[in-house]
């Protein structure tokens, strides 16, 4: 299907508005099958809201811009739509939904995309098999599976939960907000380890991070700066660790110069 | 049909039913007595407070003659029975005790008796077990089901007793032809003794039926009582109940209700915490969908030193439904250092879909611990973006959700097996239910 440097996400001078404050304002991003993005940024510049905008949470409203995946017309599509056509957000803060095993989730979930994309659904005994093997993967224990969704998950377990979602549903474009965020570093490991255990030619992952620690174990192909609202500087991993030694106030100024 | 027709109307069927009841002269006095209170009183109206978000109209059209007897087989229950592993089935057809489908042999510490029997053989001593309906503002319904007492089980668990199995109290309606029932239900859990009591509500027909059921539960010292209730009443039926419930020192009363059935549910809980340090713990769950109307009245009143309540109600209204919590706690002076805790938690699915929650609190001493809370709200937007983003349905989602709002309470009953039933069939009653049915 996707071979390695296909488009998959082309984004265009997009504008979008949370509440009454424009977030991004003119930001363009192009992202190929087999590649590894990071996006970079202080805490405000619009990281969440893009990676919100991208995967469809309500409440943003696009002002103007657009966002192709595929192809086709991504901001036109339901959210549910866009995780059946492989688009997957690892959330920053994963949502806890008491009374929702985790593993009705996963089954609901992986069988949604199965269906759309014309396959069978997974019987229960392979769907376990299948979950099983991912959260030995992940180092989690069987019984998360009962509990609610994230319910009483300390921040590690959720993030590597989100992972856990993840390589069960193989997506092709990977979007994870801040998932390196309050990890320890065996946690961290961990979730690197999952990521890079889904890089493929056909796939691409785009990191939106605070911090240039996980890409020590996730190393990009791009990076990306983004700073009111767009991008304002792209470069290779070494862009991650100039910014881990001069902070981003530098990039602020250079902006505001530019 | 207005009020005083209905008045008029139970009159009449008094007078063509009651000479034919057994119980001799005393109960015939007692009867006499109920309905002339009734009488007296009317049936409670919009006005009354407590009664204010039934549809009153509605429940007039429900005041048919008595249901003849309607013989009932095993086989026809089957269908119906929950997994009560090993529990003693005790089973009122249309509110009369049916012996031979009944496991009431003693043992275990239990006495198991049908009230009709006993009002033939022993008058005196049924008027000594059943007690007559107070004055109280919401016993009117018990009034009716006095005027007409005719049959119903009594249970006793001596001092001390604790059977090894459940009890499974089966309440079948035949709902063969549109017909009222009454029902009594008279349980005295002995000092110490421990007792859990399952009890379902379903219906063979699909007529109009209405049940009025009035119990009492009286829970001895240090004694404890589990007591799952789940209606699963007709889609056509009504169904009032009045429990009187009190509980001596020492002693705690969970309750589990379960109100997924019926067309229009009254259930009135009055219940006092005598001794000092009694504990209730009391969850329900209440679902309104289709034009269905379910109404939970309950009354809890402190009365001992360091008595506790946990109380935690949820509800769901769909399509347009219309469901309703009102519950007072009153703590009266006695009950220094009570603890009282009151939530009523509820959802509204639709937009015609009504709920009023109303939870009181009335302190009437200080050094007491209260607090209550009341929301109506719809499905948490975070959590449904959260499911839509991995790609289910915005109806599988919501159904899910839905389903988990009433997980919390279900994850409560204690028997497992019976729990994994209430789940499935809390499922199954929901809107989506066709969708999630697959994932639970």
């Amino acid at each position: 299907m996707s071979d390695s440097g296909r488009i998959l996400l082309d984004v265009r001078d997009l504008r979008v508005q949370a509440g009454d404050r424009v977030i991004l304002d003119g930001l363009s991003l192009t992202i190929r099958a087999g590649e590894v993005h990071a996006i970079m940024g202080p805490n405000g510049s619009g990281k969440s809201t893009l990676t919100g905008v991208l995967a469809g949470r309500p409440g943003l409203e696009v002002l103007s811009g657009s966002a192709t995946y595929l192809g086709r017309d991504l901001l036109a599509m339901p959210p549910e739509q866009r995780a059946r056509e492989g688009l997957f957000l690892a959330f920053q803060y994963p949502v806890e939904i008491p009374g929702v095993n985790n593993v009705y989730l996963l089954k609901a979930s992986l069988n949604a995309l199965r269906k759309h994309r014309g396959e069978p659904e997974l019987d229960a005994f392979e769907f376990l098999n299948l979950v099983r093997a991912k959260l030995a993967g992940m180092r989690m224990d069987e019984s998360l599976l009962n509990r609610g969704v994230n319910e009483g998950f300390s921040g590690g377990e959720k993030k590597r939960n989100e992972i856990l979602q993840m390589s069960l549903l193989e997506p092709t474009l990977a979007l994870l907000d801040e998932t390196d965020s309050g990890l320890d570093i065996d946690a961290l490991k961990l979730v690197a380890e999952g990521v890079n255990a889904l890089r493929a030619p056909s796939r691409a992952i785009v990191l939106v991070t605070h911090y240039q620690r996980l890409l020590d174990y996730v190393v990009p192909d791009r990076v990306h700066v983004l700073a009111g609202g767009r991008i304002v500087r792209s470069g290779g991993r070494e862009l991650a660790q100039e910014l881990e030694r001069r902070g981003y106030d530098w990039l602020r100024a250079g902006t505001a110069a530019a | 049909m207005n009020a005083a027709t209905v008045l008029e109307r139970i009159a009449a069927s008094h007078a063509g039913l009651a000479p034919g009841l057994a119980g001799g002269p005393a109960w015939a006095e007692r009867r006499q007595r109920a309905l002339a209170a009734l009488l007296g009183r009317g049936l409670p109206d919009r006005r009354d407070e407590n009664w204010k978000y039934l549809d009153h109209a509605r429940v007039a059209e429900y005041f048919f003659d008595a249901a003849p007897r309607v013989a009932v087989t095993p086989q026809q229950l089957k269908p119906h029975e929950l997994p009560v592993t090993g529990a003693r089935r005790l089973v009122l057809v249309d509110g009369r005790f049916d012996e031979r489908l009944s496991d009431a042999d003693g043992g275990d510490g239990l006495q198991i008796e049908d009230l009709g029997a006993l009002l033939s053989r022993d008058p005196a001593a049924a008027l000594a077990r059943v007690r007559a309906p107070g004055e109280d503002a919401d016993d009117r319904f018990a009034l009716l089901a006095d005027a007409f007492a005719s049959g119903g089980v009594l249970i006793r668990a001596a001092e001390g007793a604790a059977p090894a199995e459940p009890l499974y109290l089966l309440h079948v309606s035949t709902a063969a032809a549109p017909a009222t029932h009454q029902a009594r239900v008279v349980i005295d859990v002995g000092a110490g003794a421990k007792l859990v009591l399952v009890e379902h509500f379903i219906a063979l027909g699909a007529a109009a039926a209405l049940g009025n059921l009035a119990a009492e539960l009286r829970i001895g010292a240090d004694a404890g009582m589990t007591h799952v209730r789940l209606h699963q009443h007709g889609w056509a039926a009504a169904q009032v109940e009045t429990w009187v419930t009190r509980l001596a020192p020492g002693s705690r009363y969970d309750q589990h209700l379960f109100a997924l059935g019926g067309r229009l549910v009254r259930s009135n809980l009055n219940l006092t915490l005598e001794g000092q340090g009694a504990e209730c713990r009391l969850t329900g769950l209440f679902m309104a969908d289709g034009e269905r109307q379910v109404d939970l009245y309950t009354r809890i009143a402190h009365e001992g030193a360091a008595t506790r309540t946990v109380q935690d109600f949820r509800g769901i209204a769909a399509d347009r439904g219309r469901g309703a919590f009102n519950g007072r706690i009153v703590v009266h002076p006695s009950a220094r250092g009570a603890d009282a805790s009151q939530q009523s938690r509820n959802l509204l699915l639709s937009p015609l879909a009504e709920i009023n929650s109303r939870p009181q609190l009335e302190i009437h001493v200080d050094e007491v611990q209260c607090r209550h809370g009341a929301t109506i709200g719809t499905l948490d937007p975070a959590q449904l973006f959260y499911l839509l983003s991995r790609g289910l349905d915005p109806d599988t989602a919501r159904g899910l959700l839905t389903f988990a709002f009433c997980q919390d309470v279900i994850g409560r009953l204690p028997l497992p097996a019976l729990r994994a039933t209430v789940e499935a069939l809390v499922a199954g009653a929901l809107p989506d239910r066709e969708l999630i049915r697959g994932l639970l």
